[in-house]
Order: structure tokens, then sequence, then C-alpha cells
């Protein structure tokens, strides 16, 4: 790959790159004070979602070509669960442009020591060989446990944390893998399976205890920082052009329709995202395109109050929230 | 040089001393020697970058010395910097000790307990606490106020309160709770109910009846919770009314308007208390308290809790839950781990 090439998404953007993101943001500041109020007015309304839904969010949605914004408590530390899929995503794309490997390259998965989880590979019972790439299409439409920690062991923790950096995410460190997540999961528990942990969680002491579930000891982020990589895959700033497409398709091929989906019930609109699911915990991050060429990039992280596994309103707040934010951004 | 510049300089110095403000600009050096970074040591004081910088320099002016090497593009503590900042520290922490001592001794903090109870505790059980606390700590004061869980936590966690009496499943991070305890609720309907004619009655049996709760503001998670289990048990109330005193929520049962979840009380003229059938629902509370600081405040907050408990359970019919059954959750692929 050509220097050149090189540098629209590698390690030191251009500072051209830089004054045009510094200028949006001082656009974004630029709001005049009638919007400022329509925005506060937006972020009560979000608040006012969340509590009725049972939850505390954080959010952040940000218009990817104008920098306006919406933020809900936007910079504080929030558990990534499952979102990791998609720091690691990059770093994976990012290193098959380095040509540090090979997308294509064949991974054989034995039925023995699979990383436990409900879907893909994650849930099968015999070998299975695919190619690293397709391995993270399945980390990615199905969140498969098993596929992403053999993509991670293939890409390194460091890799991972080392891209979150290079691209200027400040607040975004990956600590585990699914396997180790869950094993910590049990282990703080005192449980053997992974159902149990939520009957546990009556006991209030508990959630306390559970690493998973705290910001400062597990896989964490921001609301901005997600956003921030999300524009940046959109904008074909993350990885090569090619890499960020790979991604975009991948994103927009997730299969579940209950969180940020949910709220942009218009077939015209595309959503694309990837959920973060850990007991109580429902994120999702991803971005929404109108057809007029409107893009949002979205992120909300929320903590339910009830232990309760199937609660349908706290996923489709996720949506509600997202969808509040969109429509006071699009406002002319 | 006359006498009376000497004197007009001392007053100057004196004054760009005073302007410095030592122990705000030591924070600002402390905070930037830990982040190493400008952008994120303001972030941390939640203070614009601009006027950080300027407050190091100042410093750095007032010490004769430079603490940063900003000439790279990292910022890197100069090795006067690494010698100050120790210093700096000590210094800090010895501040902040004047500030909590004092804030004590203002508040009187130590010689009282500031504790939240729900409004719908009932006065015999409010008299019985306060009795009970006289009794065991007679060197205290009580602060006893009317506050809902979603309140109390807020308030536990600006330290607005000491400890209170929560129903859960409520936000308990960071703070400490006593044991569990349940109470199992039933239906409070009219005396001339149909309803009131069996002994025991079926939550399905409510179906096509209003119901009528404390607000769900008062607490957020007892509240959804009873609703889920509701419907969990085939009532899906037509509409809910919210009652913040319980004489209106008796009125509303009087009046057949709607039906009422409570723990026993005993019947009344015009209204019926039926157990439900499989003592499908219950209400949770404990208690919860802070951390405090000084270990003769939280002995007094910890004594507020045994008490508290214990009259719990001895006048308001509350039983340990530790043996409780564990809950059945099956996840589904949507909800399973790292969905």
């Amino acid at each position: 790959m050509s220097e050149a090439k090189r540098g629209a998404w590698g390690v030191d953007p251009p500072q051209a790159k830089r004054m045009s993101e510094a200028k949006r943001v001082s656009e974004a500041k630029r709001v005049s004070g009638a919007r400022r109020d329509a925005r506060g007015e937006v972020t009560e309304r979000i608040e006012a979602e969340f509590r009725a839904a049972g939850v505390t969010g954080c959010l952040h949605v940000v218009d990817m070509d104008s920098g306006r914004e919406v933020a809900v408590r936007a910079g504080d530390p929030v558990v990534l669960a499952s979102v990791f899929k998609v720091p690691l995503l990059v770093a994976f794309h990012r290193q098959a442009a380095e040509g540090v490997l090979d997308p294509a390259e064949p991974v054989t998965l034995g039925p023995a020591d699979r990383t436990a989880g409900p879907t893909g590979i994650s849930g099968m019972l015999d070998e299975v060989r695919m190619s690293l790439r397709d391995l993270t299409f399945l980390m990615i439409t199905v969140s498969d446990n098993a596929a992403a920690d053999a993509v991670l062991d293939r890409v390194g923790r460091d890799a991972v944390n080392a891209a979150a950096a290079a691209l200027g995410l400040r607040d975004t460190v990956v600590e585990v893998s699914g396997r180790e997540l869950h094993e910590s999961l049990l282990a703080d528990a005192g449980v053997t399976g992974f159902a149990d942990v939520w009957s546990r969680l009556d006991d209030p002491g508990v959630a306390a205890r559970l690493r998973a579930l705290d910001p400062l000891r597990t896989s964490r982020s921001t609301p901005r920082d997600m956003t921030r990589l999300l524009s940046m895959i959109w904008r074909d700033e993350a990885a090569p052009p090619d890499g960020c497409a790979a991604m975009r398709r991948l994103l927009g091929l997730q299969v579940w329709p209950h969180r940020l989906s949910s709220g942009f019930p218009f077939d015209d609109v595309v959503v694309s995202g990837k959920t973060g699911t850990l007991p109580t915990l429902r994120n999702e991050v991803g971005a929404v395109e109108y057809p007029d060429g409107g893009r949002y990039a979205v992120a909300v992280f929320t903590r339910s109050l009830l232990p309760v596994a199937v609660l349908p309103r706290a996923d489709a707040v996720i949506g509600t929230a997202a969808r509040l934010a969109v429509e006071a951004l699009r406002r002319p | 040089m006359s006498k009376i510049d000497i004197y007009v300089r001392g007053i100057s110095h004196l004054i760009s001393s005073l302007i410095v403000n030592l122990v705000g600009h030591l924070r600002c050096f402390v905070a930037v020697a830990e982040e190493l970074h400008f952008g994120r040591a303001a972030e941390r004081l939640g203070m614009a970058q601009p006027p950080l910088s300027q407050r190091v320099q100042r410093l750095e002016r007032e010490l004769g010395v430079r603490l940063f090497d900003r000439s790279s593009r990292k910022v890197a503590l100069t090795a006067p910097g690494r010698l100050l900042l120790d210093e700096a520290r000590d210094i800090l922490t010895r501040v902040d000790r004047i500030y909590s001592v004092a804030e004590r001794a203002r508040l009187g903090e130590v010689g009282t307990v500031r504790a939240g109870l729900p409004s719908d505790l009932g006065g015999p059980i409010v008299a019985a606490l306060i009795a009970a606390f006289r009794a065991r700590r007679p060197d205290l004061r009580l602060d006893l106020r009317e506050t809902g869980t979603a309140e109390q936590v807020r308030a536990l966690a600006e330290g607005a309160l000491d400890a209170g009496i929560v129903r859960h499943p409520c936000d308990s991070r960071g703070l400490e709770f006593g044991p569990m305890l349940g109470r199992p609720l039933g239906v409070l309907v009219p005396a001339a109910s149909e309803l009131a004619a069996s002994p025991e009655v079926h939550l399905a049996d409510l179906g096509g009846r209003d119901l009528v709760v404390a607000p769900r503001e008062e607490a957020p998670g007892a509240y959804d919770d009873l609703l889920a289990s509701c419907r969990r048990h085939g009532y899906a109330p037509d509409a809910v009314h919210e009652a913040r005193h319980p004489q209106f929520a008796l009125g509303l049962v009087l009046a057949g308007t709607a039906v009422a979840l409570v723990p026993r009380v005993d019947d009344t003229a015009g209204v019926a208390w039926r157990p439900l059938v499989g003592e499908p629902l219950a209400w949770r509370t404990s208690c919860i308290w802070r951390r405090a600081g000084d270990p003769e405040h939280l002995r007094a907050i910890t004594d507020f809790v045994a008490v508290a408990t214990a009259v719990l359970r001895r006048e308001a019919g509350m039983t340990p839950l530790d043996a409780a059954p564990a809950r059945r959750v099956v996840p589904r692929p949507s909800s399973g781990f790292l969905a």
C-alpha cells in the first residue's frame, strides 16, 4: 500500500483531516440559541424514555457530516459487552490492509474449548472450518462468541487497543476475551451456568461484585468514542475504503430487530449496528442512514433496574432514544 | 533603590501570591502530572484547557521552576516537577482533611443519623423504629425523612442521607445492604364484592378490574416488578391508578373503582384483604446505607440498620429471604451471554 493511501486511515491522520474535524466541532458549537433549547428538550425527553423503560442510559448521536450531536452522559465510561467486536473488526481490517493477516485464511475450530454463547459457532456441535473473514461475519451479524474469540486470538488484544488509540479513541480498552468474560462472570457470581447469574442478581450486593458489569474492571468505552469509531467506518477513515465497506456490509447484516432497528420502522431508512448484552446491560452502536443522505452515528448503553433477562421495553428504548436524537438533528 | 520601592515590591509580591491560590494551582499541577495530558487533566478537573495551562504556567512562575517539559508532542515532568509532585500531593491530602473535618463539625454528622423511610411504612412501624433507636443510642439524634426508594438512592449517593429503607430492585451500586426481607402481598377488595367471599384469590381472577398502586417514581424497580408479575400470573389491569397516599388508594377500593395489592391489613369497614393463591407477589425490602469514612459515624449508621431491620421483622411481618428458592431464568438467544 502506498504511503499516500496510508495517510487517510493510518496512525497519524494528515493535518487537513484534523483541521476539518476541528472545524466540524466548532460548527457544532455554533448552534443558535433556539436550536440549543430544542437540543436541551430532546435530552430531557430521552431521559424520560429511559426512566419509563426502567433503565439508566448513556447516549451519543452525531450527524456524521456536520458534527452536530445529541449527548446524554456521552463521556461516561460504559461496559462494551459484545460491542467490543466492533473495534476488533476494525483492527482486523487494518491488519488485513497492512498485510499482517490474510482475511481468506482458513481456520479450523474444534468443538472442544469453544467460547460459550447462544449463537453461531458457539452453539454448534462439530468441527468448523471457515475463513477469518467469514468468522467476522458471524461475530458481527449474530454476535458469535466462538468466532469472535478465534478472530481476537489471531489479531491480538494489544493490536485492538493500539488500533483504538491510533483512531483517537481515548477511553476505549478491550481488557478481556469472551471466554475470560464468561469465566469471570460465573466465578464472581458463584454459579456454574450463565442462566443462574440472573437469579443471583436478585441479591443487590452481587451486581457490585461482578467485574463484567463494572466499566472500570472490564472492556470499556464511552458513547462518544463509539460514535467516533462508527463515523470513521462510514467516512472510510477507520481502514482503507474497501475494508470500511466490508465492515459497513457486516454491520448492515446484523439480525437483531429489537433494539436500534426497532426505533426506525421505515422501509427507506437503513439501520446498521452491533448489540452488546450482559445481565442488566443492553447496548447497541450503529449507523442510521436516510435517503436524503443524512447519516448518523449512534451509541446507546443502558443498565436496567430489573435483573430480568426478557425486558422488551429496555431493548426498544434504545431505538426510541436514538430516533428522538436523530429527529432532533434532522430538524432544520 | 529607596526603602519605599522595596515596600511596594513586597506588596505586589504578596498580591501575586494571593492571586496564585496555591492549593488550586497545586491541584492543577497534580492532575496534569498524573494524566501527562492537558486535555485529559482539564476534563478530570471539569475545566477548560486554556485556564488550566495558564494556572500551571502561573505556578511555574511563582515557584521559579519549569514543572513540565512541553517541548515534544508529549507532556513530561521535569526533574523539579517530579521532586515537587509528592510534596504537592501531601499538601492536597492535608487540605482535603481540613475540609472533611470542618464539614463534619458543621453538619454535626457524627451525632446524627439521617434516614429515609418509604411513605407507606405505616405509623406504628415508624413509632416503633424511633423508640427502638432511642433505646439503643440515646446519645444520637435520628433525623427521619419520608422518601421513596429512588430518591433515597439519589440522596445517599449525594451524601444527603446516611441510611434508608428501600424496596428492591433498585440501583445499589456503591451502597451497602442489610438482609433482604420479604412481605407477601394480598389484594384489598370491597367487602361486598364476590372476591371477598373466598378466603384466597387467584391473581387472574382480578381481570377486568383496575389497579391502584403507589406512584412509579417512588420505587420504579419494585413498580415494574409488580406489574410484570401481575401479567405473568394472568392479571393485566385495564388501567393503573397511582395513589401517593394509602387513604386515597383505600377510597378507590371502597368505591369499587380499583383493587389494591398491599401487605396484610385488618379488614375495616367496607374493605376486605385476601391473600393471593401461591403468594405470587411480595415486596422485597432492606436497609441501605453508605460507607461513612468516620468510624464513629459508621457505627451510628450500622446501629440504625440493626434496629430498623429488627423492627421491620418484628412489627411489619417481614421475613428474611435467605432461603428463598432461586428464580428460574431461561435466557433467549437475544438475551444470552454476550449477544
